[in-house]
C-alpha cells in the first residue's frame, strides 16, 4: 500500500521533470550543433575538394623535368628530379605527404624555381584579396543601398532607374568596365593611379587608391545583382499580412522595414552573395591583368600555362577554403535570420 | 455564454457616418455609405459574404486600406479624432493603443522568423517604453490572459510552431497588450474548428466584460455574431442591406437577403436535427424525393 503510493509519487514527480530543466538543456545543445554542423560540412568539402585537385595535378602528366631542364633532360637527369620532388613513390604516400605539409601551412616546392610555393603566393594572395575584399565590400554596401532604395519607391521613378541601371552594369563584362575606368578617372580626369599595387605599409592612401579601380571594376556584377535580388525580396516581403499585423500593432515604418521587412527579405541577396564570392576570385584574373597587379589570378594562370602543378594546386586549395568558409558564413547568417526556412547547415 | 445583453453602456469611442470607399485605379465605389456608433464596451457585428466590403470598411478604421484605394466619403471619427486629417505618424500612435484588430489566418500575421514572444514583447517596449524584462513579464501575463498554457514555452516558439487555435491566442494577445479602446475582429474564429471557435469567442465576450473594449466582428458566420454582437450590420456587394439589434435581424430580417442568410444557416446547420426530433424523418423523405 505504502510502497505503491510511494511509486506513483515517484512516477508523477519525474513526470514533472523535464519541463524544468528543459530550457538551459535544450540551448546548450543549440549551440553546440550550430557550431557542428558547419564543421561536419567543411571537413568533408574540405578532404574531398584537395583530393580531387591532387589527384588532377597527377593525372595532368605534367613533371618538374619538363620546365627546369629542357633539352639537356637525360633519363637520369629526370629520374633524379622525380625523386627529389617524390614523384617516384606511390600516389597515395605523395597525397599523404602533401596532406600532411598543408596542414603545416607548406605548399611544397615550385616545379619552375624550386621555391617555396607560400613564399610566391603569400604576397600575391594579399594583392588580390584586398581587390576582392574590397569589391566584396562595395558589392554589399552598394548593392543594399539601391536594392532597399528601389523597393522603398516600388513603381516610382526611382526604382526604374535603379533597375535598368544595374540590368545594363551586371551585362557589362569587367574588363570593359576596368578599361573604361581606367580611361576616365585614370587618364582622363587624373584622380587615381592607373596601374600597380602598393602594399599598406607604405601608407593606406596609397594603398587605398590603387585598388579602387579594380576593386569597382570587380563589384559591378555583385552590385547589380545584390541589388537586384534585394528590391525582390523586400517588395515581396512588404506584400505580406505580417506586415499589416505589425502596422496594427502601432510599429512604426522604420521599425517595421528594419524589424520584420528587411529580415525577411534579405535571403535572396545573402544566397547570391554567397555564389559571388567566387566570382570576384575568378574574376581577379582578368583585372589583374588590366590593372598591372601582380596577384593570385595572373599568378594561377601562369602556373597553369607552364604546368608548375604544385603552384595550381595551393591557388586551388586556397580557393576551396575561402569559398567554403564564406558561403558557410553567408548559411549561418540566413539560419540566424530566418529559421523558419532552415537550411540544415 | 449569451453576451447580448447590453448593459450601461459608456462613451461613444467610434462613429461612421456615411463613409464610402473608393477604388481610383479601376475608378469604381466598392462600399456605399456605411454608418454605425460603437460605445465603450458595445459589440457590433458585419455580416456579409466575402467581397461584400466588410473587411474594406475594416481596414478603413485602421487607416490600412491599400494603395489606391480610399475613403471617399463620409466621417470616420476614432475616439474624437477626425480620421480624414490623421498623418501617417498620428495612425502609427494611434493603432495598438487605441485600436487594434485580429484576423482570419493569424499564422500569416505574425513574422515567420521571430519567435512569438518576442514579438508581443516588440510592442511593449516600443510604445510603452518597457525595459526587455518589464516587458517579457508582460508578455507572460498577457499570454496567461488569453488563457495559453505553458506561457513559458509558447513565448519561445516560432509561429510555424504553433497550432492556429494558439496562434490566435496570440494575436490578441498582441492586440491587447496596449489595452486599445476598439479591437476589429476580422473573420477571426473563421479558419478555427468549432470547440476552438467557441473558445476564442469565449476569450473576446470576457475581455470585453473585464475591460470595457469595444469589439467591431465581422464574420460570414451568423453564430458567432449572434453570440457576441448587440448590433449587426447585413452588408452585400458593398451596401448595407440591413442594420439594428442582433435580436430583431435573427428574428424578424426585413430584407430579403437576411432572410436568405438565416434560412441558409437553419438548413445547413446543426439545429436544425437538435431542435425538434421530427425533423429526422423529415430529411428522409427529402431524400428519397430528389432520388
Amino acid at each position: 500500500m505504502t510502497a505503491s503510493a510511494a511509486v506513483s509519487v515517484r512516477g508523477i514527480a519525474t513526470g514533472a521533470i523535464p519541463r524544468t530543466g528543459g530550457g538551459a538543456g535544450h540551448r546548450v545543445r543549440r549551440v553546440l550543433l550550430s557550431i557542428a554542423r558547419p564543421i561536419s560540412i567543411f571537413v568533408p568539402v574540405f578532404f574531398l575538394g584537395t583530393f580531387f585537385t591532387f589527384l588532377l595535378g597527377a593525372l595532368s602528366g605534367r613533371s618538374p623535368a619538363a620546365l627546369q631542364l629542357g633539352d639537356a633532360a637525360t633519363p637520369e637527369a629526370v629520374a633524379a628530379l622525380n625523386q627529389q620532388f617524390g614523384l617516384d613513390r606511390p600516389f597515395f604516400v605523395q597525397y599523404a605527404d602533401w596532406l600532411g605539409q598543408l596542414f603545416r601551412g607548406s605548399f611544397g616546392n615550385s616545379w619552375a624555381n624550386g621555391v617555396p610555393v607560400a613564399t610566391l603566393l603569400g604576397d600575391r594572395a594579399v594583392v588580390s584579396l584586398s581587390v576582392a575584399g574590397l569589391a566584396l565590400v562595395i558589392g554589399v554596401i552598394f548593392g543594399f543601398l539601391f536594392g532597399v532604395l528601389a523597393a522603398q519607391f516600388h513603381t516610382r521613378w526611382i526604382d526604374r532607374a535603379i533597375t535598368t541601371g544595374t540590368t545594363v552594369f551586371s551585362v557589362l563584362p569587367p574588363f570593359v568596365v576596368g578599361i573604361a575606368l581606367i580611361a576616365v578617372f585614370a587618364v582622363g580626369l587624373r584622380w587615381l593611379p592607373a596601374v600597380g599595387f602598393v602594399p599598406i605599409q607604405l601608407g593606406f592612401w596609397p594603398w587605398f587608391s590603387h585598388l579602387i579601380l579594380p576593386a569597382v571594376a570587380l563589384s559591378f556584377d555583385t552590385v547589380s545583382d545584390v541589388a537586384r535580388q534585394l528590391r525582390t525580396g523586400l517588395v515581396s516581403a512588404y506584400r505580406e499580412n505580417y506586415v499589416t499585423g505589425a502596422q496594427v500593432r502601432g510599429l512604426g515604418p522604420q521599425r517595421i522595414f528594419f524589424g520584420h521587412v528587411l529580415r525577411n527579405g534579405v535571403g535572396p541577396a545573402l544566397s547570391v552573395l554567397g555564389l559571388k564570392f567566387p566570382a570576384l576570385l575568378g574574376g581577379a584574373v582578368l583585372i589583374e591583368s588590366i590593372f598591372g597587379l601582380s596577384g593570385y589570378g595572373t599568378f594561377a594562370a601562369q602556373s597553369a600555362v607552364t604546368g608548375d602543378v604544385p603552384s595550381v594546386q595551393a591557388v586551388l586549395v586556397i580557393s576551396i577554403v575561402l569559398v567554403v568558409v564564406f558561403n558557410l558564413i553567408v548559411n549561418v547568417a540566413h539560419n540566424r535570420l530566418i529559421p523558419s526556412a532552415s537550411r540544415g547547415v | 455564454m449569451t453576451s447580448t445583453s447590453t448593459g450601461p453602456l459608456g462613451d461613444v469611442v467610434l462613429e461612421l457616418n456615411e463613409v464610402t470607399i473608393h477604388d481610383d485605379l479601376a475608378d469604381n465605389e466598392l462600399v456605399h455609405g456605411v454608418s454605425f456608433t460603437l460605445r465603450r464596451g458595445g459589440v457590433v457585428g458585419i455580416v456579409g459574404e466575402s467581397g461584400s466590403g466588410k473587411s474594406l470598411t475594416c481596414r478603413a478604421v485602421l487607416g490600412l486600406l491599400p494603395q489606391h484605394i480610399e475613403v471617399s466619403g463620409g466621417t470616420i471619427e476614432l475616439l474624437g479624432h477626425n480620421a480624414a486629417a490623421l498623418t501617417p505618424k498620428q495612425w502609427t500612435g494611434l493603432r495598438g493603443t487605441s485600436i487594434s484588430a485580429v484576423f482570419q489566418d493569424p499564422a500569416s500575421y505574425l513574422n515567420p522568423s521571430i519567435r512569438v514572444g518576442k514579438q508581443v514583447q516588440e510592442v511593449l517596449r516600443v510604445k510603452k517604453g518597457q525595459s526587455r524584462a518589464e516587458a517579457r513579464r508582460g508578455t507572460l501575463e498577457l499570454f496567461e490572459a488569453v488563457h495559453l498554457r505553458d506561457p513559458e514555452a509558447v513565448y519561445r516558439q516560432y509561429p510555424h510552431e504553433l497550432s492556429g487555435g494558439m496562434l490566435q491566442r496570440v494575436l490578441i494577445a498582441s492586440a491587447i497588450a496596449l489595452e486599445p479602446d476598439v479591437l476589429i475582429a476580422d473573420e477571426a474564429t473563421t479558419a478555427l474548428d468549432v470547440t476552438v471557435q467557441a473558445e476564442i469567442l469565449d476569450l473576446l465576450a470576457s475581455l470585453r466584460a473585464r475591460t470595457g473594449l469595444a469589439l467591431i466582428v465581422v464574420s460570414h458566420d451568423l453564430a458567432v455574431v449572434a453570440q457576441l454582437c448587440d448590433e449587426v450590420l447585413v452588408m452585400k456587394d458593398g451596401a448595407v442591406l440591413e442594420q439594428g439589434a442582433t435580436r430583431d435581424i435573427l428574428y424578424a430580417p426585413q430584407h430579403e437577403y437576411s432572410r436568405l442568410l438565416i434560412a441558409e444557416h437553419e438548413q445547413y446547420g446543426l439545429e436544425r436535427y437538435l431542435d425538434s426530433p421530427a425533423a429526422l424523418p423529415e430529411l428522409r423523405e427529402e431524400e428519397l424525393d430528389y432520388a
